[in-house]
């Protein structure tokens, strides 16, 4: 980096310093306890780099993170990207600032970026790696031992690279509910049962012997018929693990399986490894860029941490981010967040008001006149604008947070004071700014609380005591928390993951207003259809993309299949067919991994001629029936063979239908 | 570094499924792409994983202006969380979806630099005038060219210089013994954009009593609080923006002498009866590229469609490339018409002149050198080409390109190529090209 470089940088990270403590402080009166977080501003190729590494300034050798370069930077060239954000689970976390972004979107992305060091450091799925990630040491370890291979001259640097491109085929497959631990410590006790044709040969009998007693017709026999060990004990979806417990390497020139080599057997548990550390960031895609959208916002737009010259600037970045086509984990996911913040305030409304005497959810309507309410919910004066009371304040208000309020009575920061022209939120407390930001007073939600209807009050009140503890509505809304919103999204945000997180809060409601549907192939007009918009329907298209990452689950049914130490994977078989050309193509990774052949068993949507012909000619979709097929690798060819009809219930997983087309078709 | 050394090892591991240059133009998909824009396949090493068949999958979409009925068709389905991860990390999905951008000047320099044809575009010089970008202004104009966002920032520049805070001028006036005079001179120092008159104005409504209510100008300053502007703008907003005429400015275009360069290329096809849709095929796969070529190297590029059987008329492109007709075939006729054309259209002084005419060589008897060759020498352009596309080999009777090729023969401006499958058509576009850069070289 050049001196001057050096000094631009340096100048953009001093202007910025202010911003990133001061966001850091505002971040933790709403709530948050993020991670530390370490801001670097670097230029615009550094960050293309960042970006084609994951975030982190180190990886390990390998070619896809030079495909990830080139295509970040004709993307960024060709297609208008601008890259905004980019920081990294780790303690400390990592962010990284553009030096040419202007300070309005720097400031974006530090909120921003204090939102996600929250996620990252509180949502338990994160946790299953570890409590403190030392990922970017970790990650700069494997680098250096991959690399190391690489430069061994008794490994080609070839093999290192293929063998990596056949382990990240099974990236996905690993068990990422489970708590992560080294596959060696996971998968100690179970043995391998062995080969009897190995152990034949092991056992120094004589050639005649061999070919008169022990022939292949023997052989044949006794693997056949006999019912040899089977394992695992129950299907394991960590096909890594399995991996590296059992796996073999073959050896083309012996023609046989083999022990993996030191480096094979490190290589494929760094890449596990790094799976497991990268799996919680993909199973709360949704939710976490939700979760930093809506603090984004709330400091940015609604704590007026943008300037008011800077404003402007940011209303068009935060309107190209979440306007971006197709499904955006962005848009989606603040908009569910702002919905569970406004379900559970008016939740507490509601609950308040149905203690008041004489009010019951029957009558609700005609007794409490919600108008009223929502006025009366309106955030005191002194909390909208606590500067303009600074004289009326009072120290022992719980919303009032007193140390800065005798600060700001002291004056300018000069003389020991706070800039609460500036920062205005430094006089409240939580509770004050809670009730400062009241998700139901805001102009976009004012409807919110009158849409409540009367199922949702039965559901409320059938669990409600002592409904007579307020006199009059006034009374029962004063006691109402303002905290209850963000306290209930913190709860959800340390919980969930992206599946558990649509399940429970996409609802009717929330796919009506964002046009959301969902689309499928149709075989009459050979092209992608408008197949329903019904709620039920896209939620159950959207948790099929969300669940296990988007992709089919495959576990190994036994390592010992044929009792010839085969591999078998099962499909679990939900009702969407897998791609069967890419999955051979995985099959003869896995081959490489494994060492001795290989099998799948799935379930394949068949449909013949005649059923298509009389399909369109009724102008219908046809029926496919469901054939249950075992695809074997033996490490030259393919063999596919039909399963009888009772092997097909042990694959079927789910009784969900993922088919939304309608019964009727067009 | 790490990052270089990746970048190497991708060029090279993935190189047997590299979607090059060429061999897009043999085989990609041309229709992804549009005249001034032409869409490239990125290359993507696409390691095999378990995924669901996407067909069987569906899924979920946002309508952009309600929700679209059901039963609408939704073309290229929105990319769904799984195909792809965040940071650009490899595609998940099939290589077939990712594209980028390439405008034809690239497309053109990519070309040069993969045939090693180094075309410099002719300057038929044309002084034109045309309407720049809005950056020119005058002081009068329509409203709607009015530049707001100058007046704007002249008013609040003025704002903030002759803005300042009176109550903390009005306060130096309660120092005791402080006339108007003082109080001017001490503004001055301090940089307040005060009048005297204003001064003035504020000493004679003065409550009584008050003119010594400070003993000094320290005990003042140190008492009352002096407000910036910035400060009193954020607190009470903007509503005075002095705005005044004489700041008033109007965009106005800027007029750009431009030389131009021009270029026309009038397509040719033969759309007879004999031209099947293989031979279709291999026209268009020649000609696109050499569509884009062009308009990446000359600054303006119009193109001229031509369909003949007996017959020639003018189409637009979109049609070009799918009609068939069944009538025989009579190429000067498309000679006839482009001649025509051109030169109404696209006087020779004004525009270099490309023409470009294509078929499977089958013409009616002695069309071609009584009619066609004599068309061709009449129509003044840097470059006539003829492209013969015969899949299946020679027929006996398609003879029109070689007539034509052993007319010309060393001519520099007519090149003939023959195009019998994918694998000749970057070979085609090459010699046509190279036929104009050899006259180049020659010229030069």
């Amino acid at each position: 980096m050049s001196t001057d470089d050096r000094i631009r940088k340096q100048h953009v990270a001093g202007d910025l310093a202010e911003p990133a403590r001061e966001a850091r402080r505002l971040a933790e009166k709403l709530g948050l306890a993020p991670f530390d977080v370490n801001y670097w501003v670097v230029d615009y190729d550094e960050m293309n780099e960042l970006i084609a590494y994951g975030g982190f300034q180190h990886r390990y050798p390998h070619w896809r993170w030079g495909m990830a370069y080139d295509r970040q930077r004709k993307q960024t060239q060709f297609l208008g990207g601008k890259a905004f954000e980019i920081v990294n689970n780790d303690d400390p976390a990592h962010a990284f600032l553009q030096e040419s972004n202007d300070l309005a979107d720097q400031k974006a992305v530090i909120t921003h970026v204090e939102a996600h060091a929250d996620f990252f450091r509180n949502n338990e799925w994160f946790r299953l790696f570890g409590t403190s990630p030392d990922a970017a040491a970790m990650l700069e370890r494997h680098g250096e031992t991959v690399a190391e291979y690489m430069a061994d001259p008794e490994v080609s640097r070839e093999d290192v690279e293929a063998w990596i491109d056949h382990v990240l085929c099974l990236e996905d497959n690993i068990d990422q509910h489970r708590e992560f631990a080294t596959a060696r410590a996971s998968d100690e006790e179970s043995v391998t049962p062995g080969d009897l044709a190995e152990e034949l040969e092991g056992m120094d009998v004589s050639e005649e012997v061999r070919t008169e007693v022990f022939d292949e017709e023997f052989l044949e026999a006794m693997t056949d018929d006999g019912e040899g060990p089977t394992f695992p004990p129950a299907p394991e979806t960590d096909l890594l693990a399995f991996l590296v417990a059992h796996g073999k390497a073959y050896d083309e020139e012996a023609g046989k399986a083999t022990d993996y080599e030191e480096w094979q057997r490190e290589i494929l548990e760094i890449l596990r490894t790094e799976a497991y550390y990268f799996a919680p960031q993909k199973m709360t895609k949704v939710m976490n860029e939700g979760w930093a959208s809506f603090h984004e916002s709330l400091m940015m737009a609604d704590e007026r941490f943008a300037g008011p010259d800077e404003f402007l600037s940011y209303a068009d970045h935060m309107a190209q981010v979440l306007g971006s086509p197709g499904l955006n984990p962005y848009k989606l996911g603040f908009e569910l967040w702002q919905y569970i913040e406004n379900r559970r305030n008016r939740r507490e409304v509601v609950e308040h008001l149905l203690r008041v005497e004489g009010v019951t959810w029957r009558n609700f309507a005609d007794t409490v006149d919600l108008d009223a309410v929502q006025a009366m919910l309106e955030p005191d004066p002194e909390m909208a604008d606590p500067v303009a009371f600074l004289d009326a304040l009072e120290a022992d208000d719980p919303r009032v947070d007193a140390e800065a309020l005798s600060a700001a009575r002291r004056g300018a920061p000069d003389d020991g004071g706070i800039d609460v022209e500036r920062y205005p939120w430094k006089l409240l407390t939580y509770e004050g700014l809670a009730e400062r930001h009241y998700s139901l007073s805001k102009p976009q939600h004012r409807g919110f609380l009158k849409r409540i209807n009367k199922a949702e009050l039965e559901k409320i009140s059938r669990y409600l005591f002592e409904t007579d503890r307020y006199d009059d509505v006034a009374a029962a809304v004063a006691a109402v928390d303002r905290t209850a919103g963000w306290d209930r999204m913190r709860e959800v945000r340390e919980s969930h993951n992206d599946v558990t997180f649509l399940d429970a809060f996409l609802t009717p409601e929330f796919v009506d207003e964002n046009d959301y549907f969902t689309y499928e192939y149709t075989r009459t007009t050979g092209d992608f259809r408008v197949t329903s918009d019904a709620a039920e329907d896209v939620k159950k298209k959207l948790m099929l993309q969300f669940t296990n990452f988007g992709k089919p689950t495959i576990a190994v049914k036994d390592g010992n299949f044929r009792n010839r130490n085969e591999l078998l994977l099962v499909h679990r078989y939900n009702g969407v067919q897998l791609d069967v050309t890419r999955a051979k193509q995985t099959l003869e990774r896995v081959f490489e991994l494994w060492g001795r052949p290989v099998a799948l068993k799935t379930i394949r949507k068949e449909l013949d001629d005649h059923d298509i012909e009389v399909a369109r000619r009724r102008d219908t979709e046809p029926e496919p029936t469901e054939q249950g097929t075992l695809i074997r690798f033996d490490g030259e060819s393919f063999e596919e063979t039909d399963l009888p009809d009772e092997e097909i219930e042990e694959l079927v997983a789910t009784d969900v239908d993922y088919d939304t087309k309608p019964e009727e078709w067009l | 570094m790490g990052l270089k050394e990746d970048l190497d090892r991708y060029r090279a591991v993935g190189e047997a499924r590299r979607q090059d240059l060429s061999e897009f133009i043999q085989y990609g998909d041309l229709g992804q792409s549009r005249p001034d824009e032409v869409k490239i396949p990125i290359k993507i090493v696409d390691l095999p994983e378990f995924v669901y068949d996407p067909r069987d999958r569906g899924g979920v979409g946002q309508g952009t202006d309600g929700t679209p009925e059901v039963g609408d068709p939704v073309g290229e389905p929105d990319p769904q969380p799984g195909d792809g991860e965040e940071g650009g990390a490899p595609g998940e999905e099939p290589g077939d979806h990712e594209y980028y951008e390439m405008d034809p000047e690239e497309f053109a320099r990519e070309l040069d630099d993969e045939l090693g044809l180094d075309l410099e575009p002719k300057g038929k010089k044309v002084i034109e005038e045309t309407e720049g970008e809005f950056t020119d202004v005058t002081r009068t104009g329509p409203a709607s060219t009015l530049d707001f966002e100058r007046l704007f920032k002249q008013g609040l520049g003025r704002k903030l210089a002759t803005d300042f805070d009176e109550e903390y001028v009005e306060a130096a006036l309660r120092v005791d013994g402080w006339g108007p005079a003082r109080v001017f001179e001490w503004a001055r120092d301090n940089h307040i954009p005060v009048s005297r008159a204003w001064i003035e104005d504020a000493h004679d409504s003065l409550p009584a009593g008050e003119a010594d209510r400070w003993a000094s100008i320290e005990e003042m300053e140190a008492n009352v609080e002096r407000e910036t502007t910035a400060d009193r703008i954020r607190r009470d907003g903007l509503d005075r923006i002095p705005f005044r005429r004489e700041d008033e400015r109007y965009r106005y275009p800027e007029v750009i002498e431009e030389r131009e360069r021009n270029v026309v290329v009038v397509n040719i096809r033969d759309v007879s009866g004999s031209m099947r849709q293989a031979k279709r095929e291999l026209v268009e796969r020649t000609f696109t590229p050499l569509d884009w070529y062009l308009s990446g190297k000359y600054d303006h590029a119009e193109f001229v469609y031509v369909a003949h059987d007996a017959d020639a008329w003018e189409v637009d492109r979109e049609e070009f490339f799918g009609i068939r007709s069944g009538g025989g075939t009579r190429i000067s006729s498309a000679y006839e018409l482009a001649a025509d054309v051109l030169a109404e259209r696209y006087p020779y002084r004004e525009w270099n002149r490309y023409v470009f005419a294509a078929g499977d060589s089958e013409n009616s008897s002695n069309d071609t050198e009584k009619n066609v060759i004599p068309l061709m020498e009449e129509i003044d352009a840097n470059l006539h080409a003829y492209v013969e596309t015969q899949p299946s080999g020679n027929a006996i009777n398609a003879t029109h390109a070689t007539e034509v090729d052993d007319h010309f023969d060393d001519r520099s401006n007519v090149a003939v190529a023959y195009v019998n499958g994918p694998e000749d058509v970057v070979d085609a576009i090459d010699a046509i090209l190279s036929t104009e850069t050899r006259e180049e070289a020659v010229a030069g």
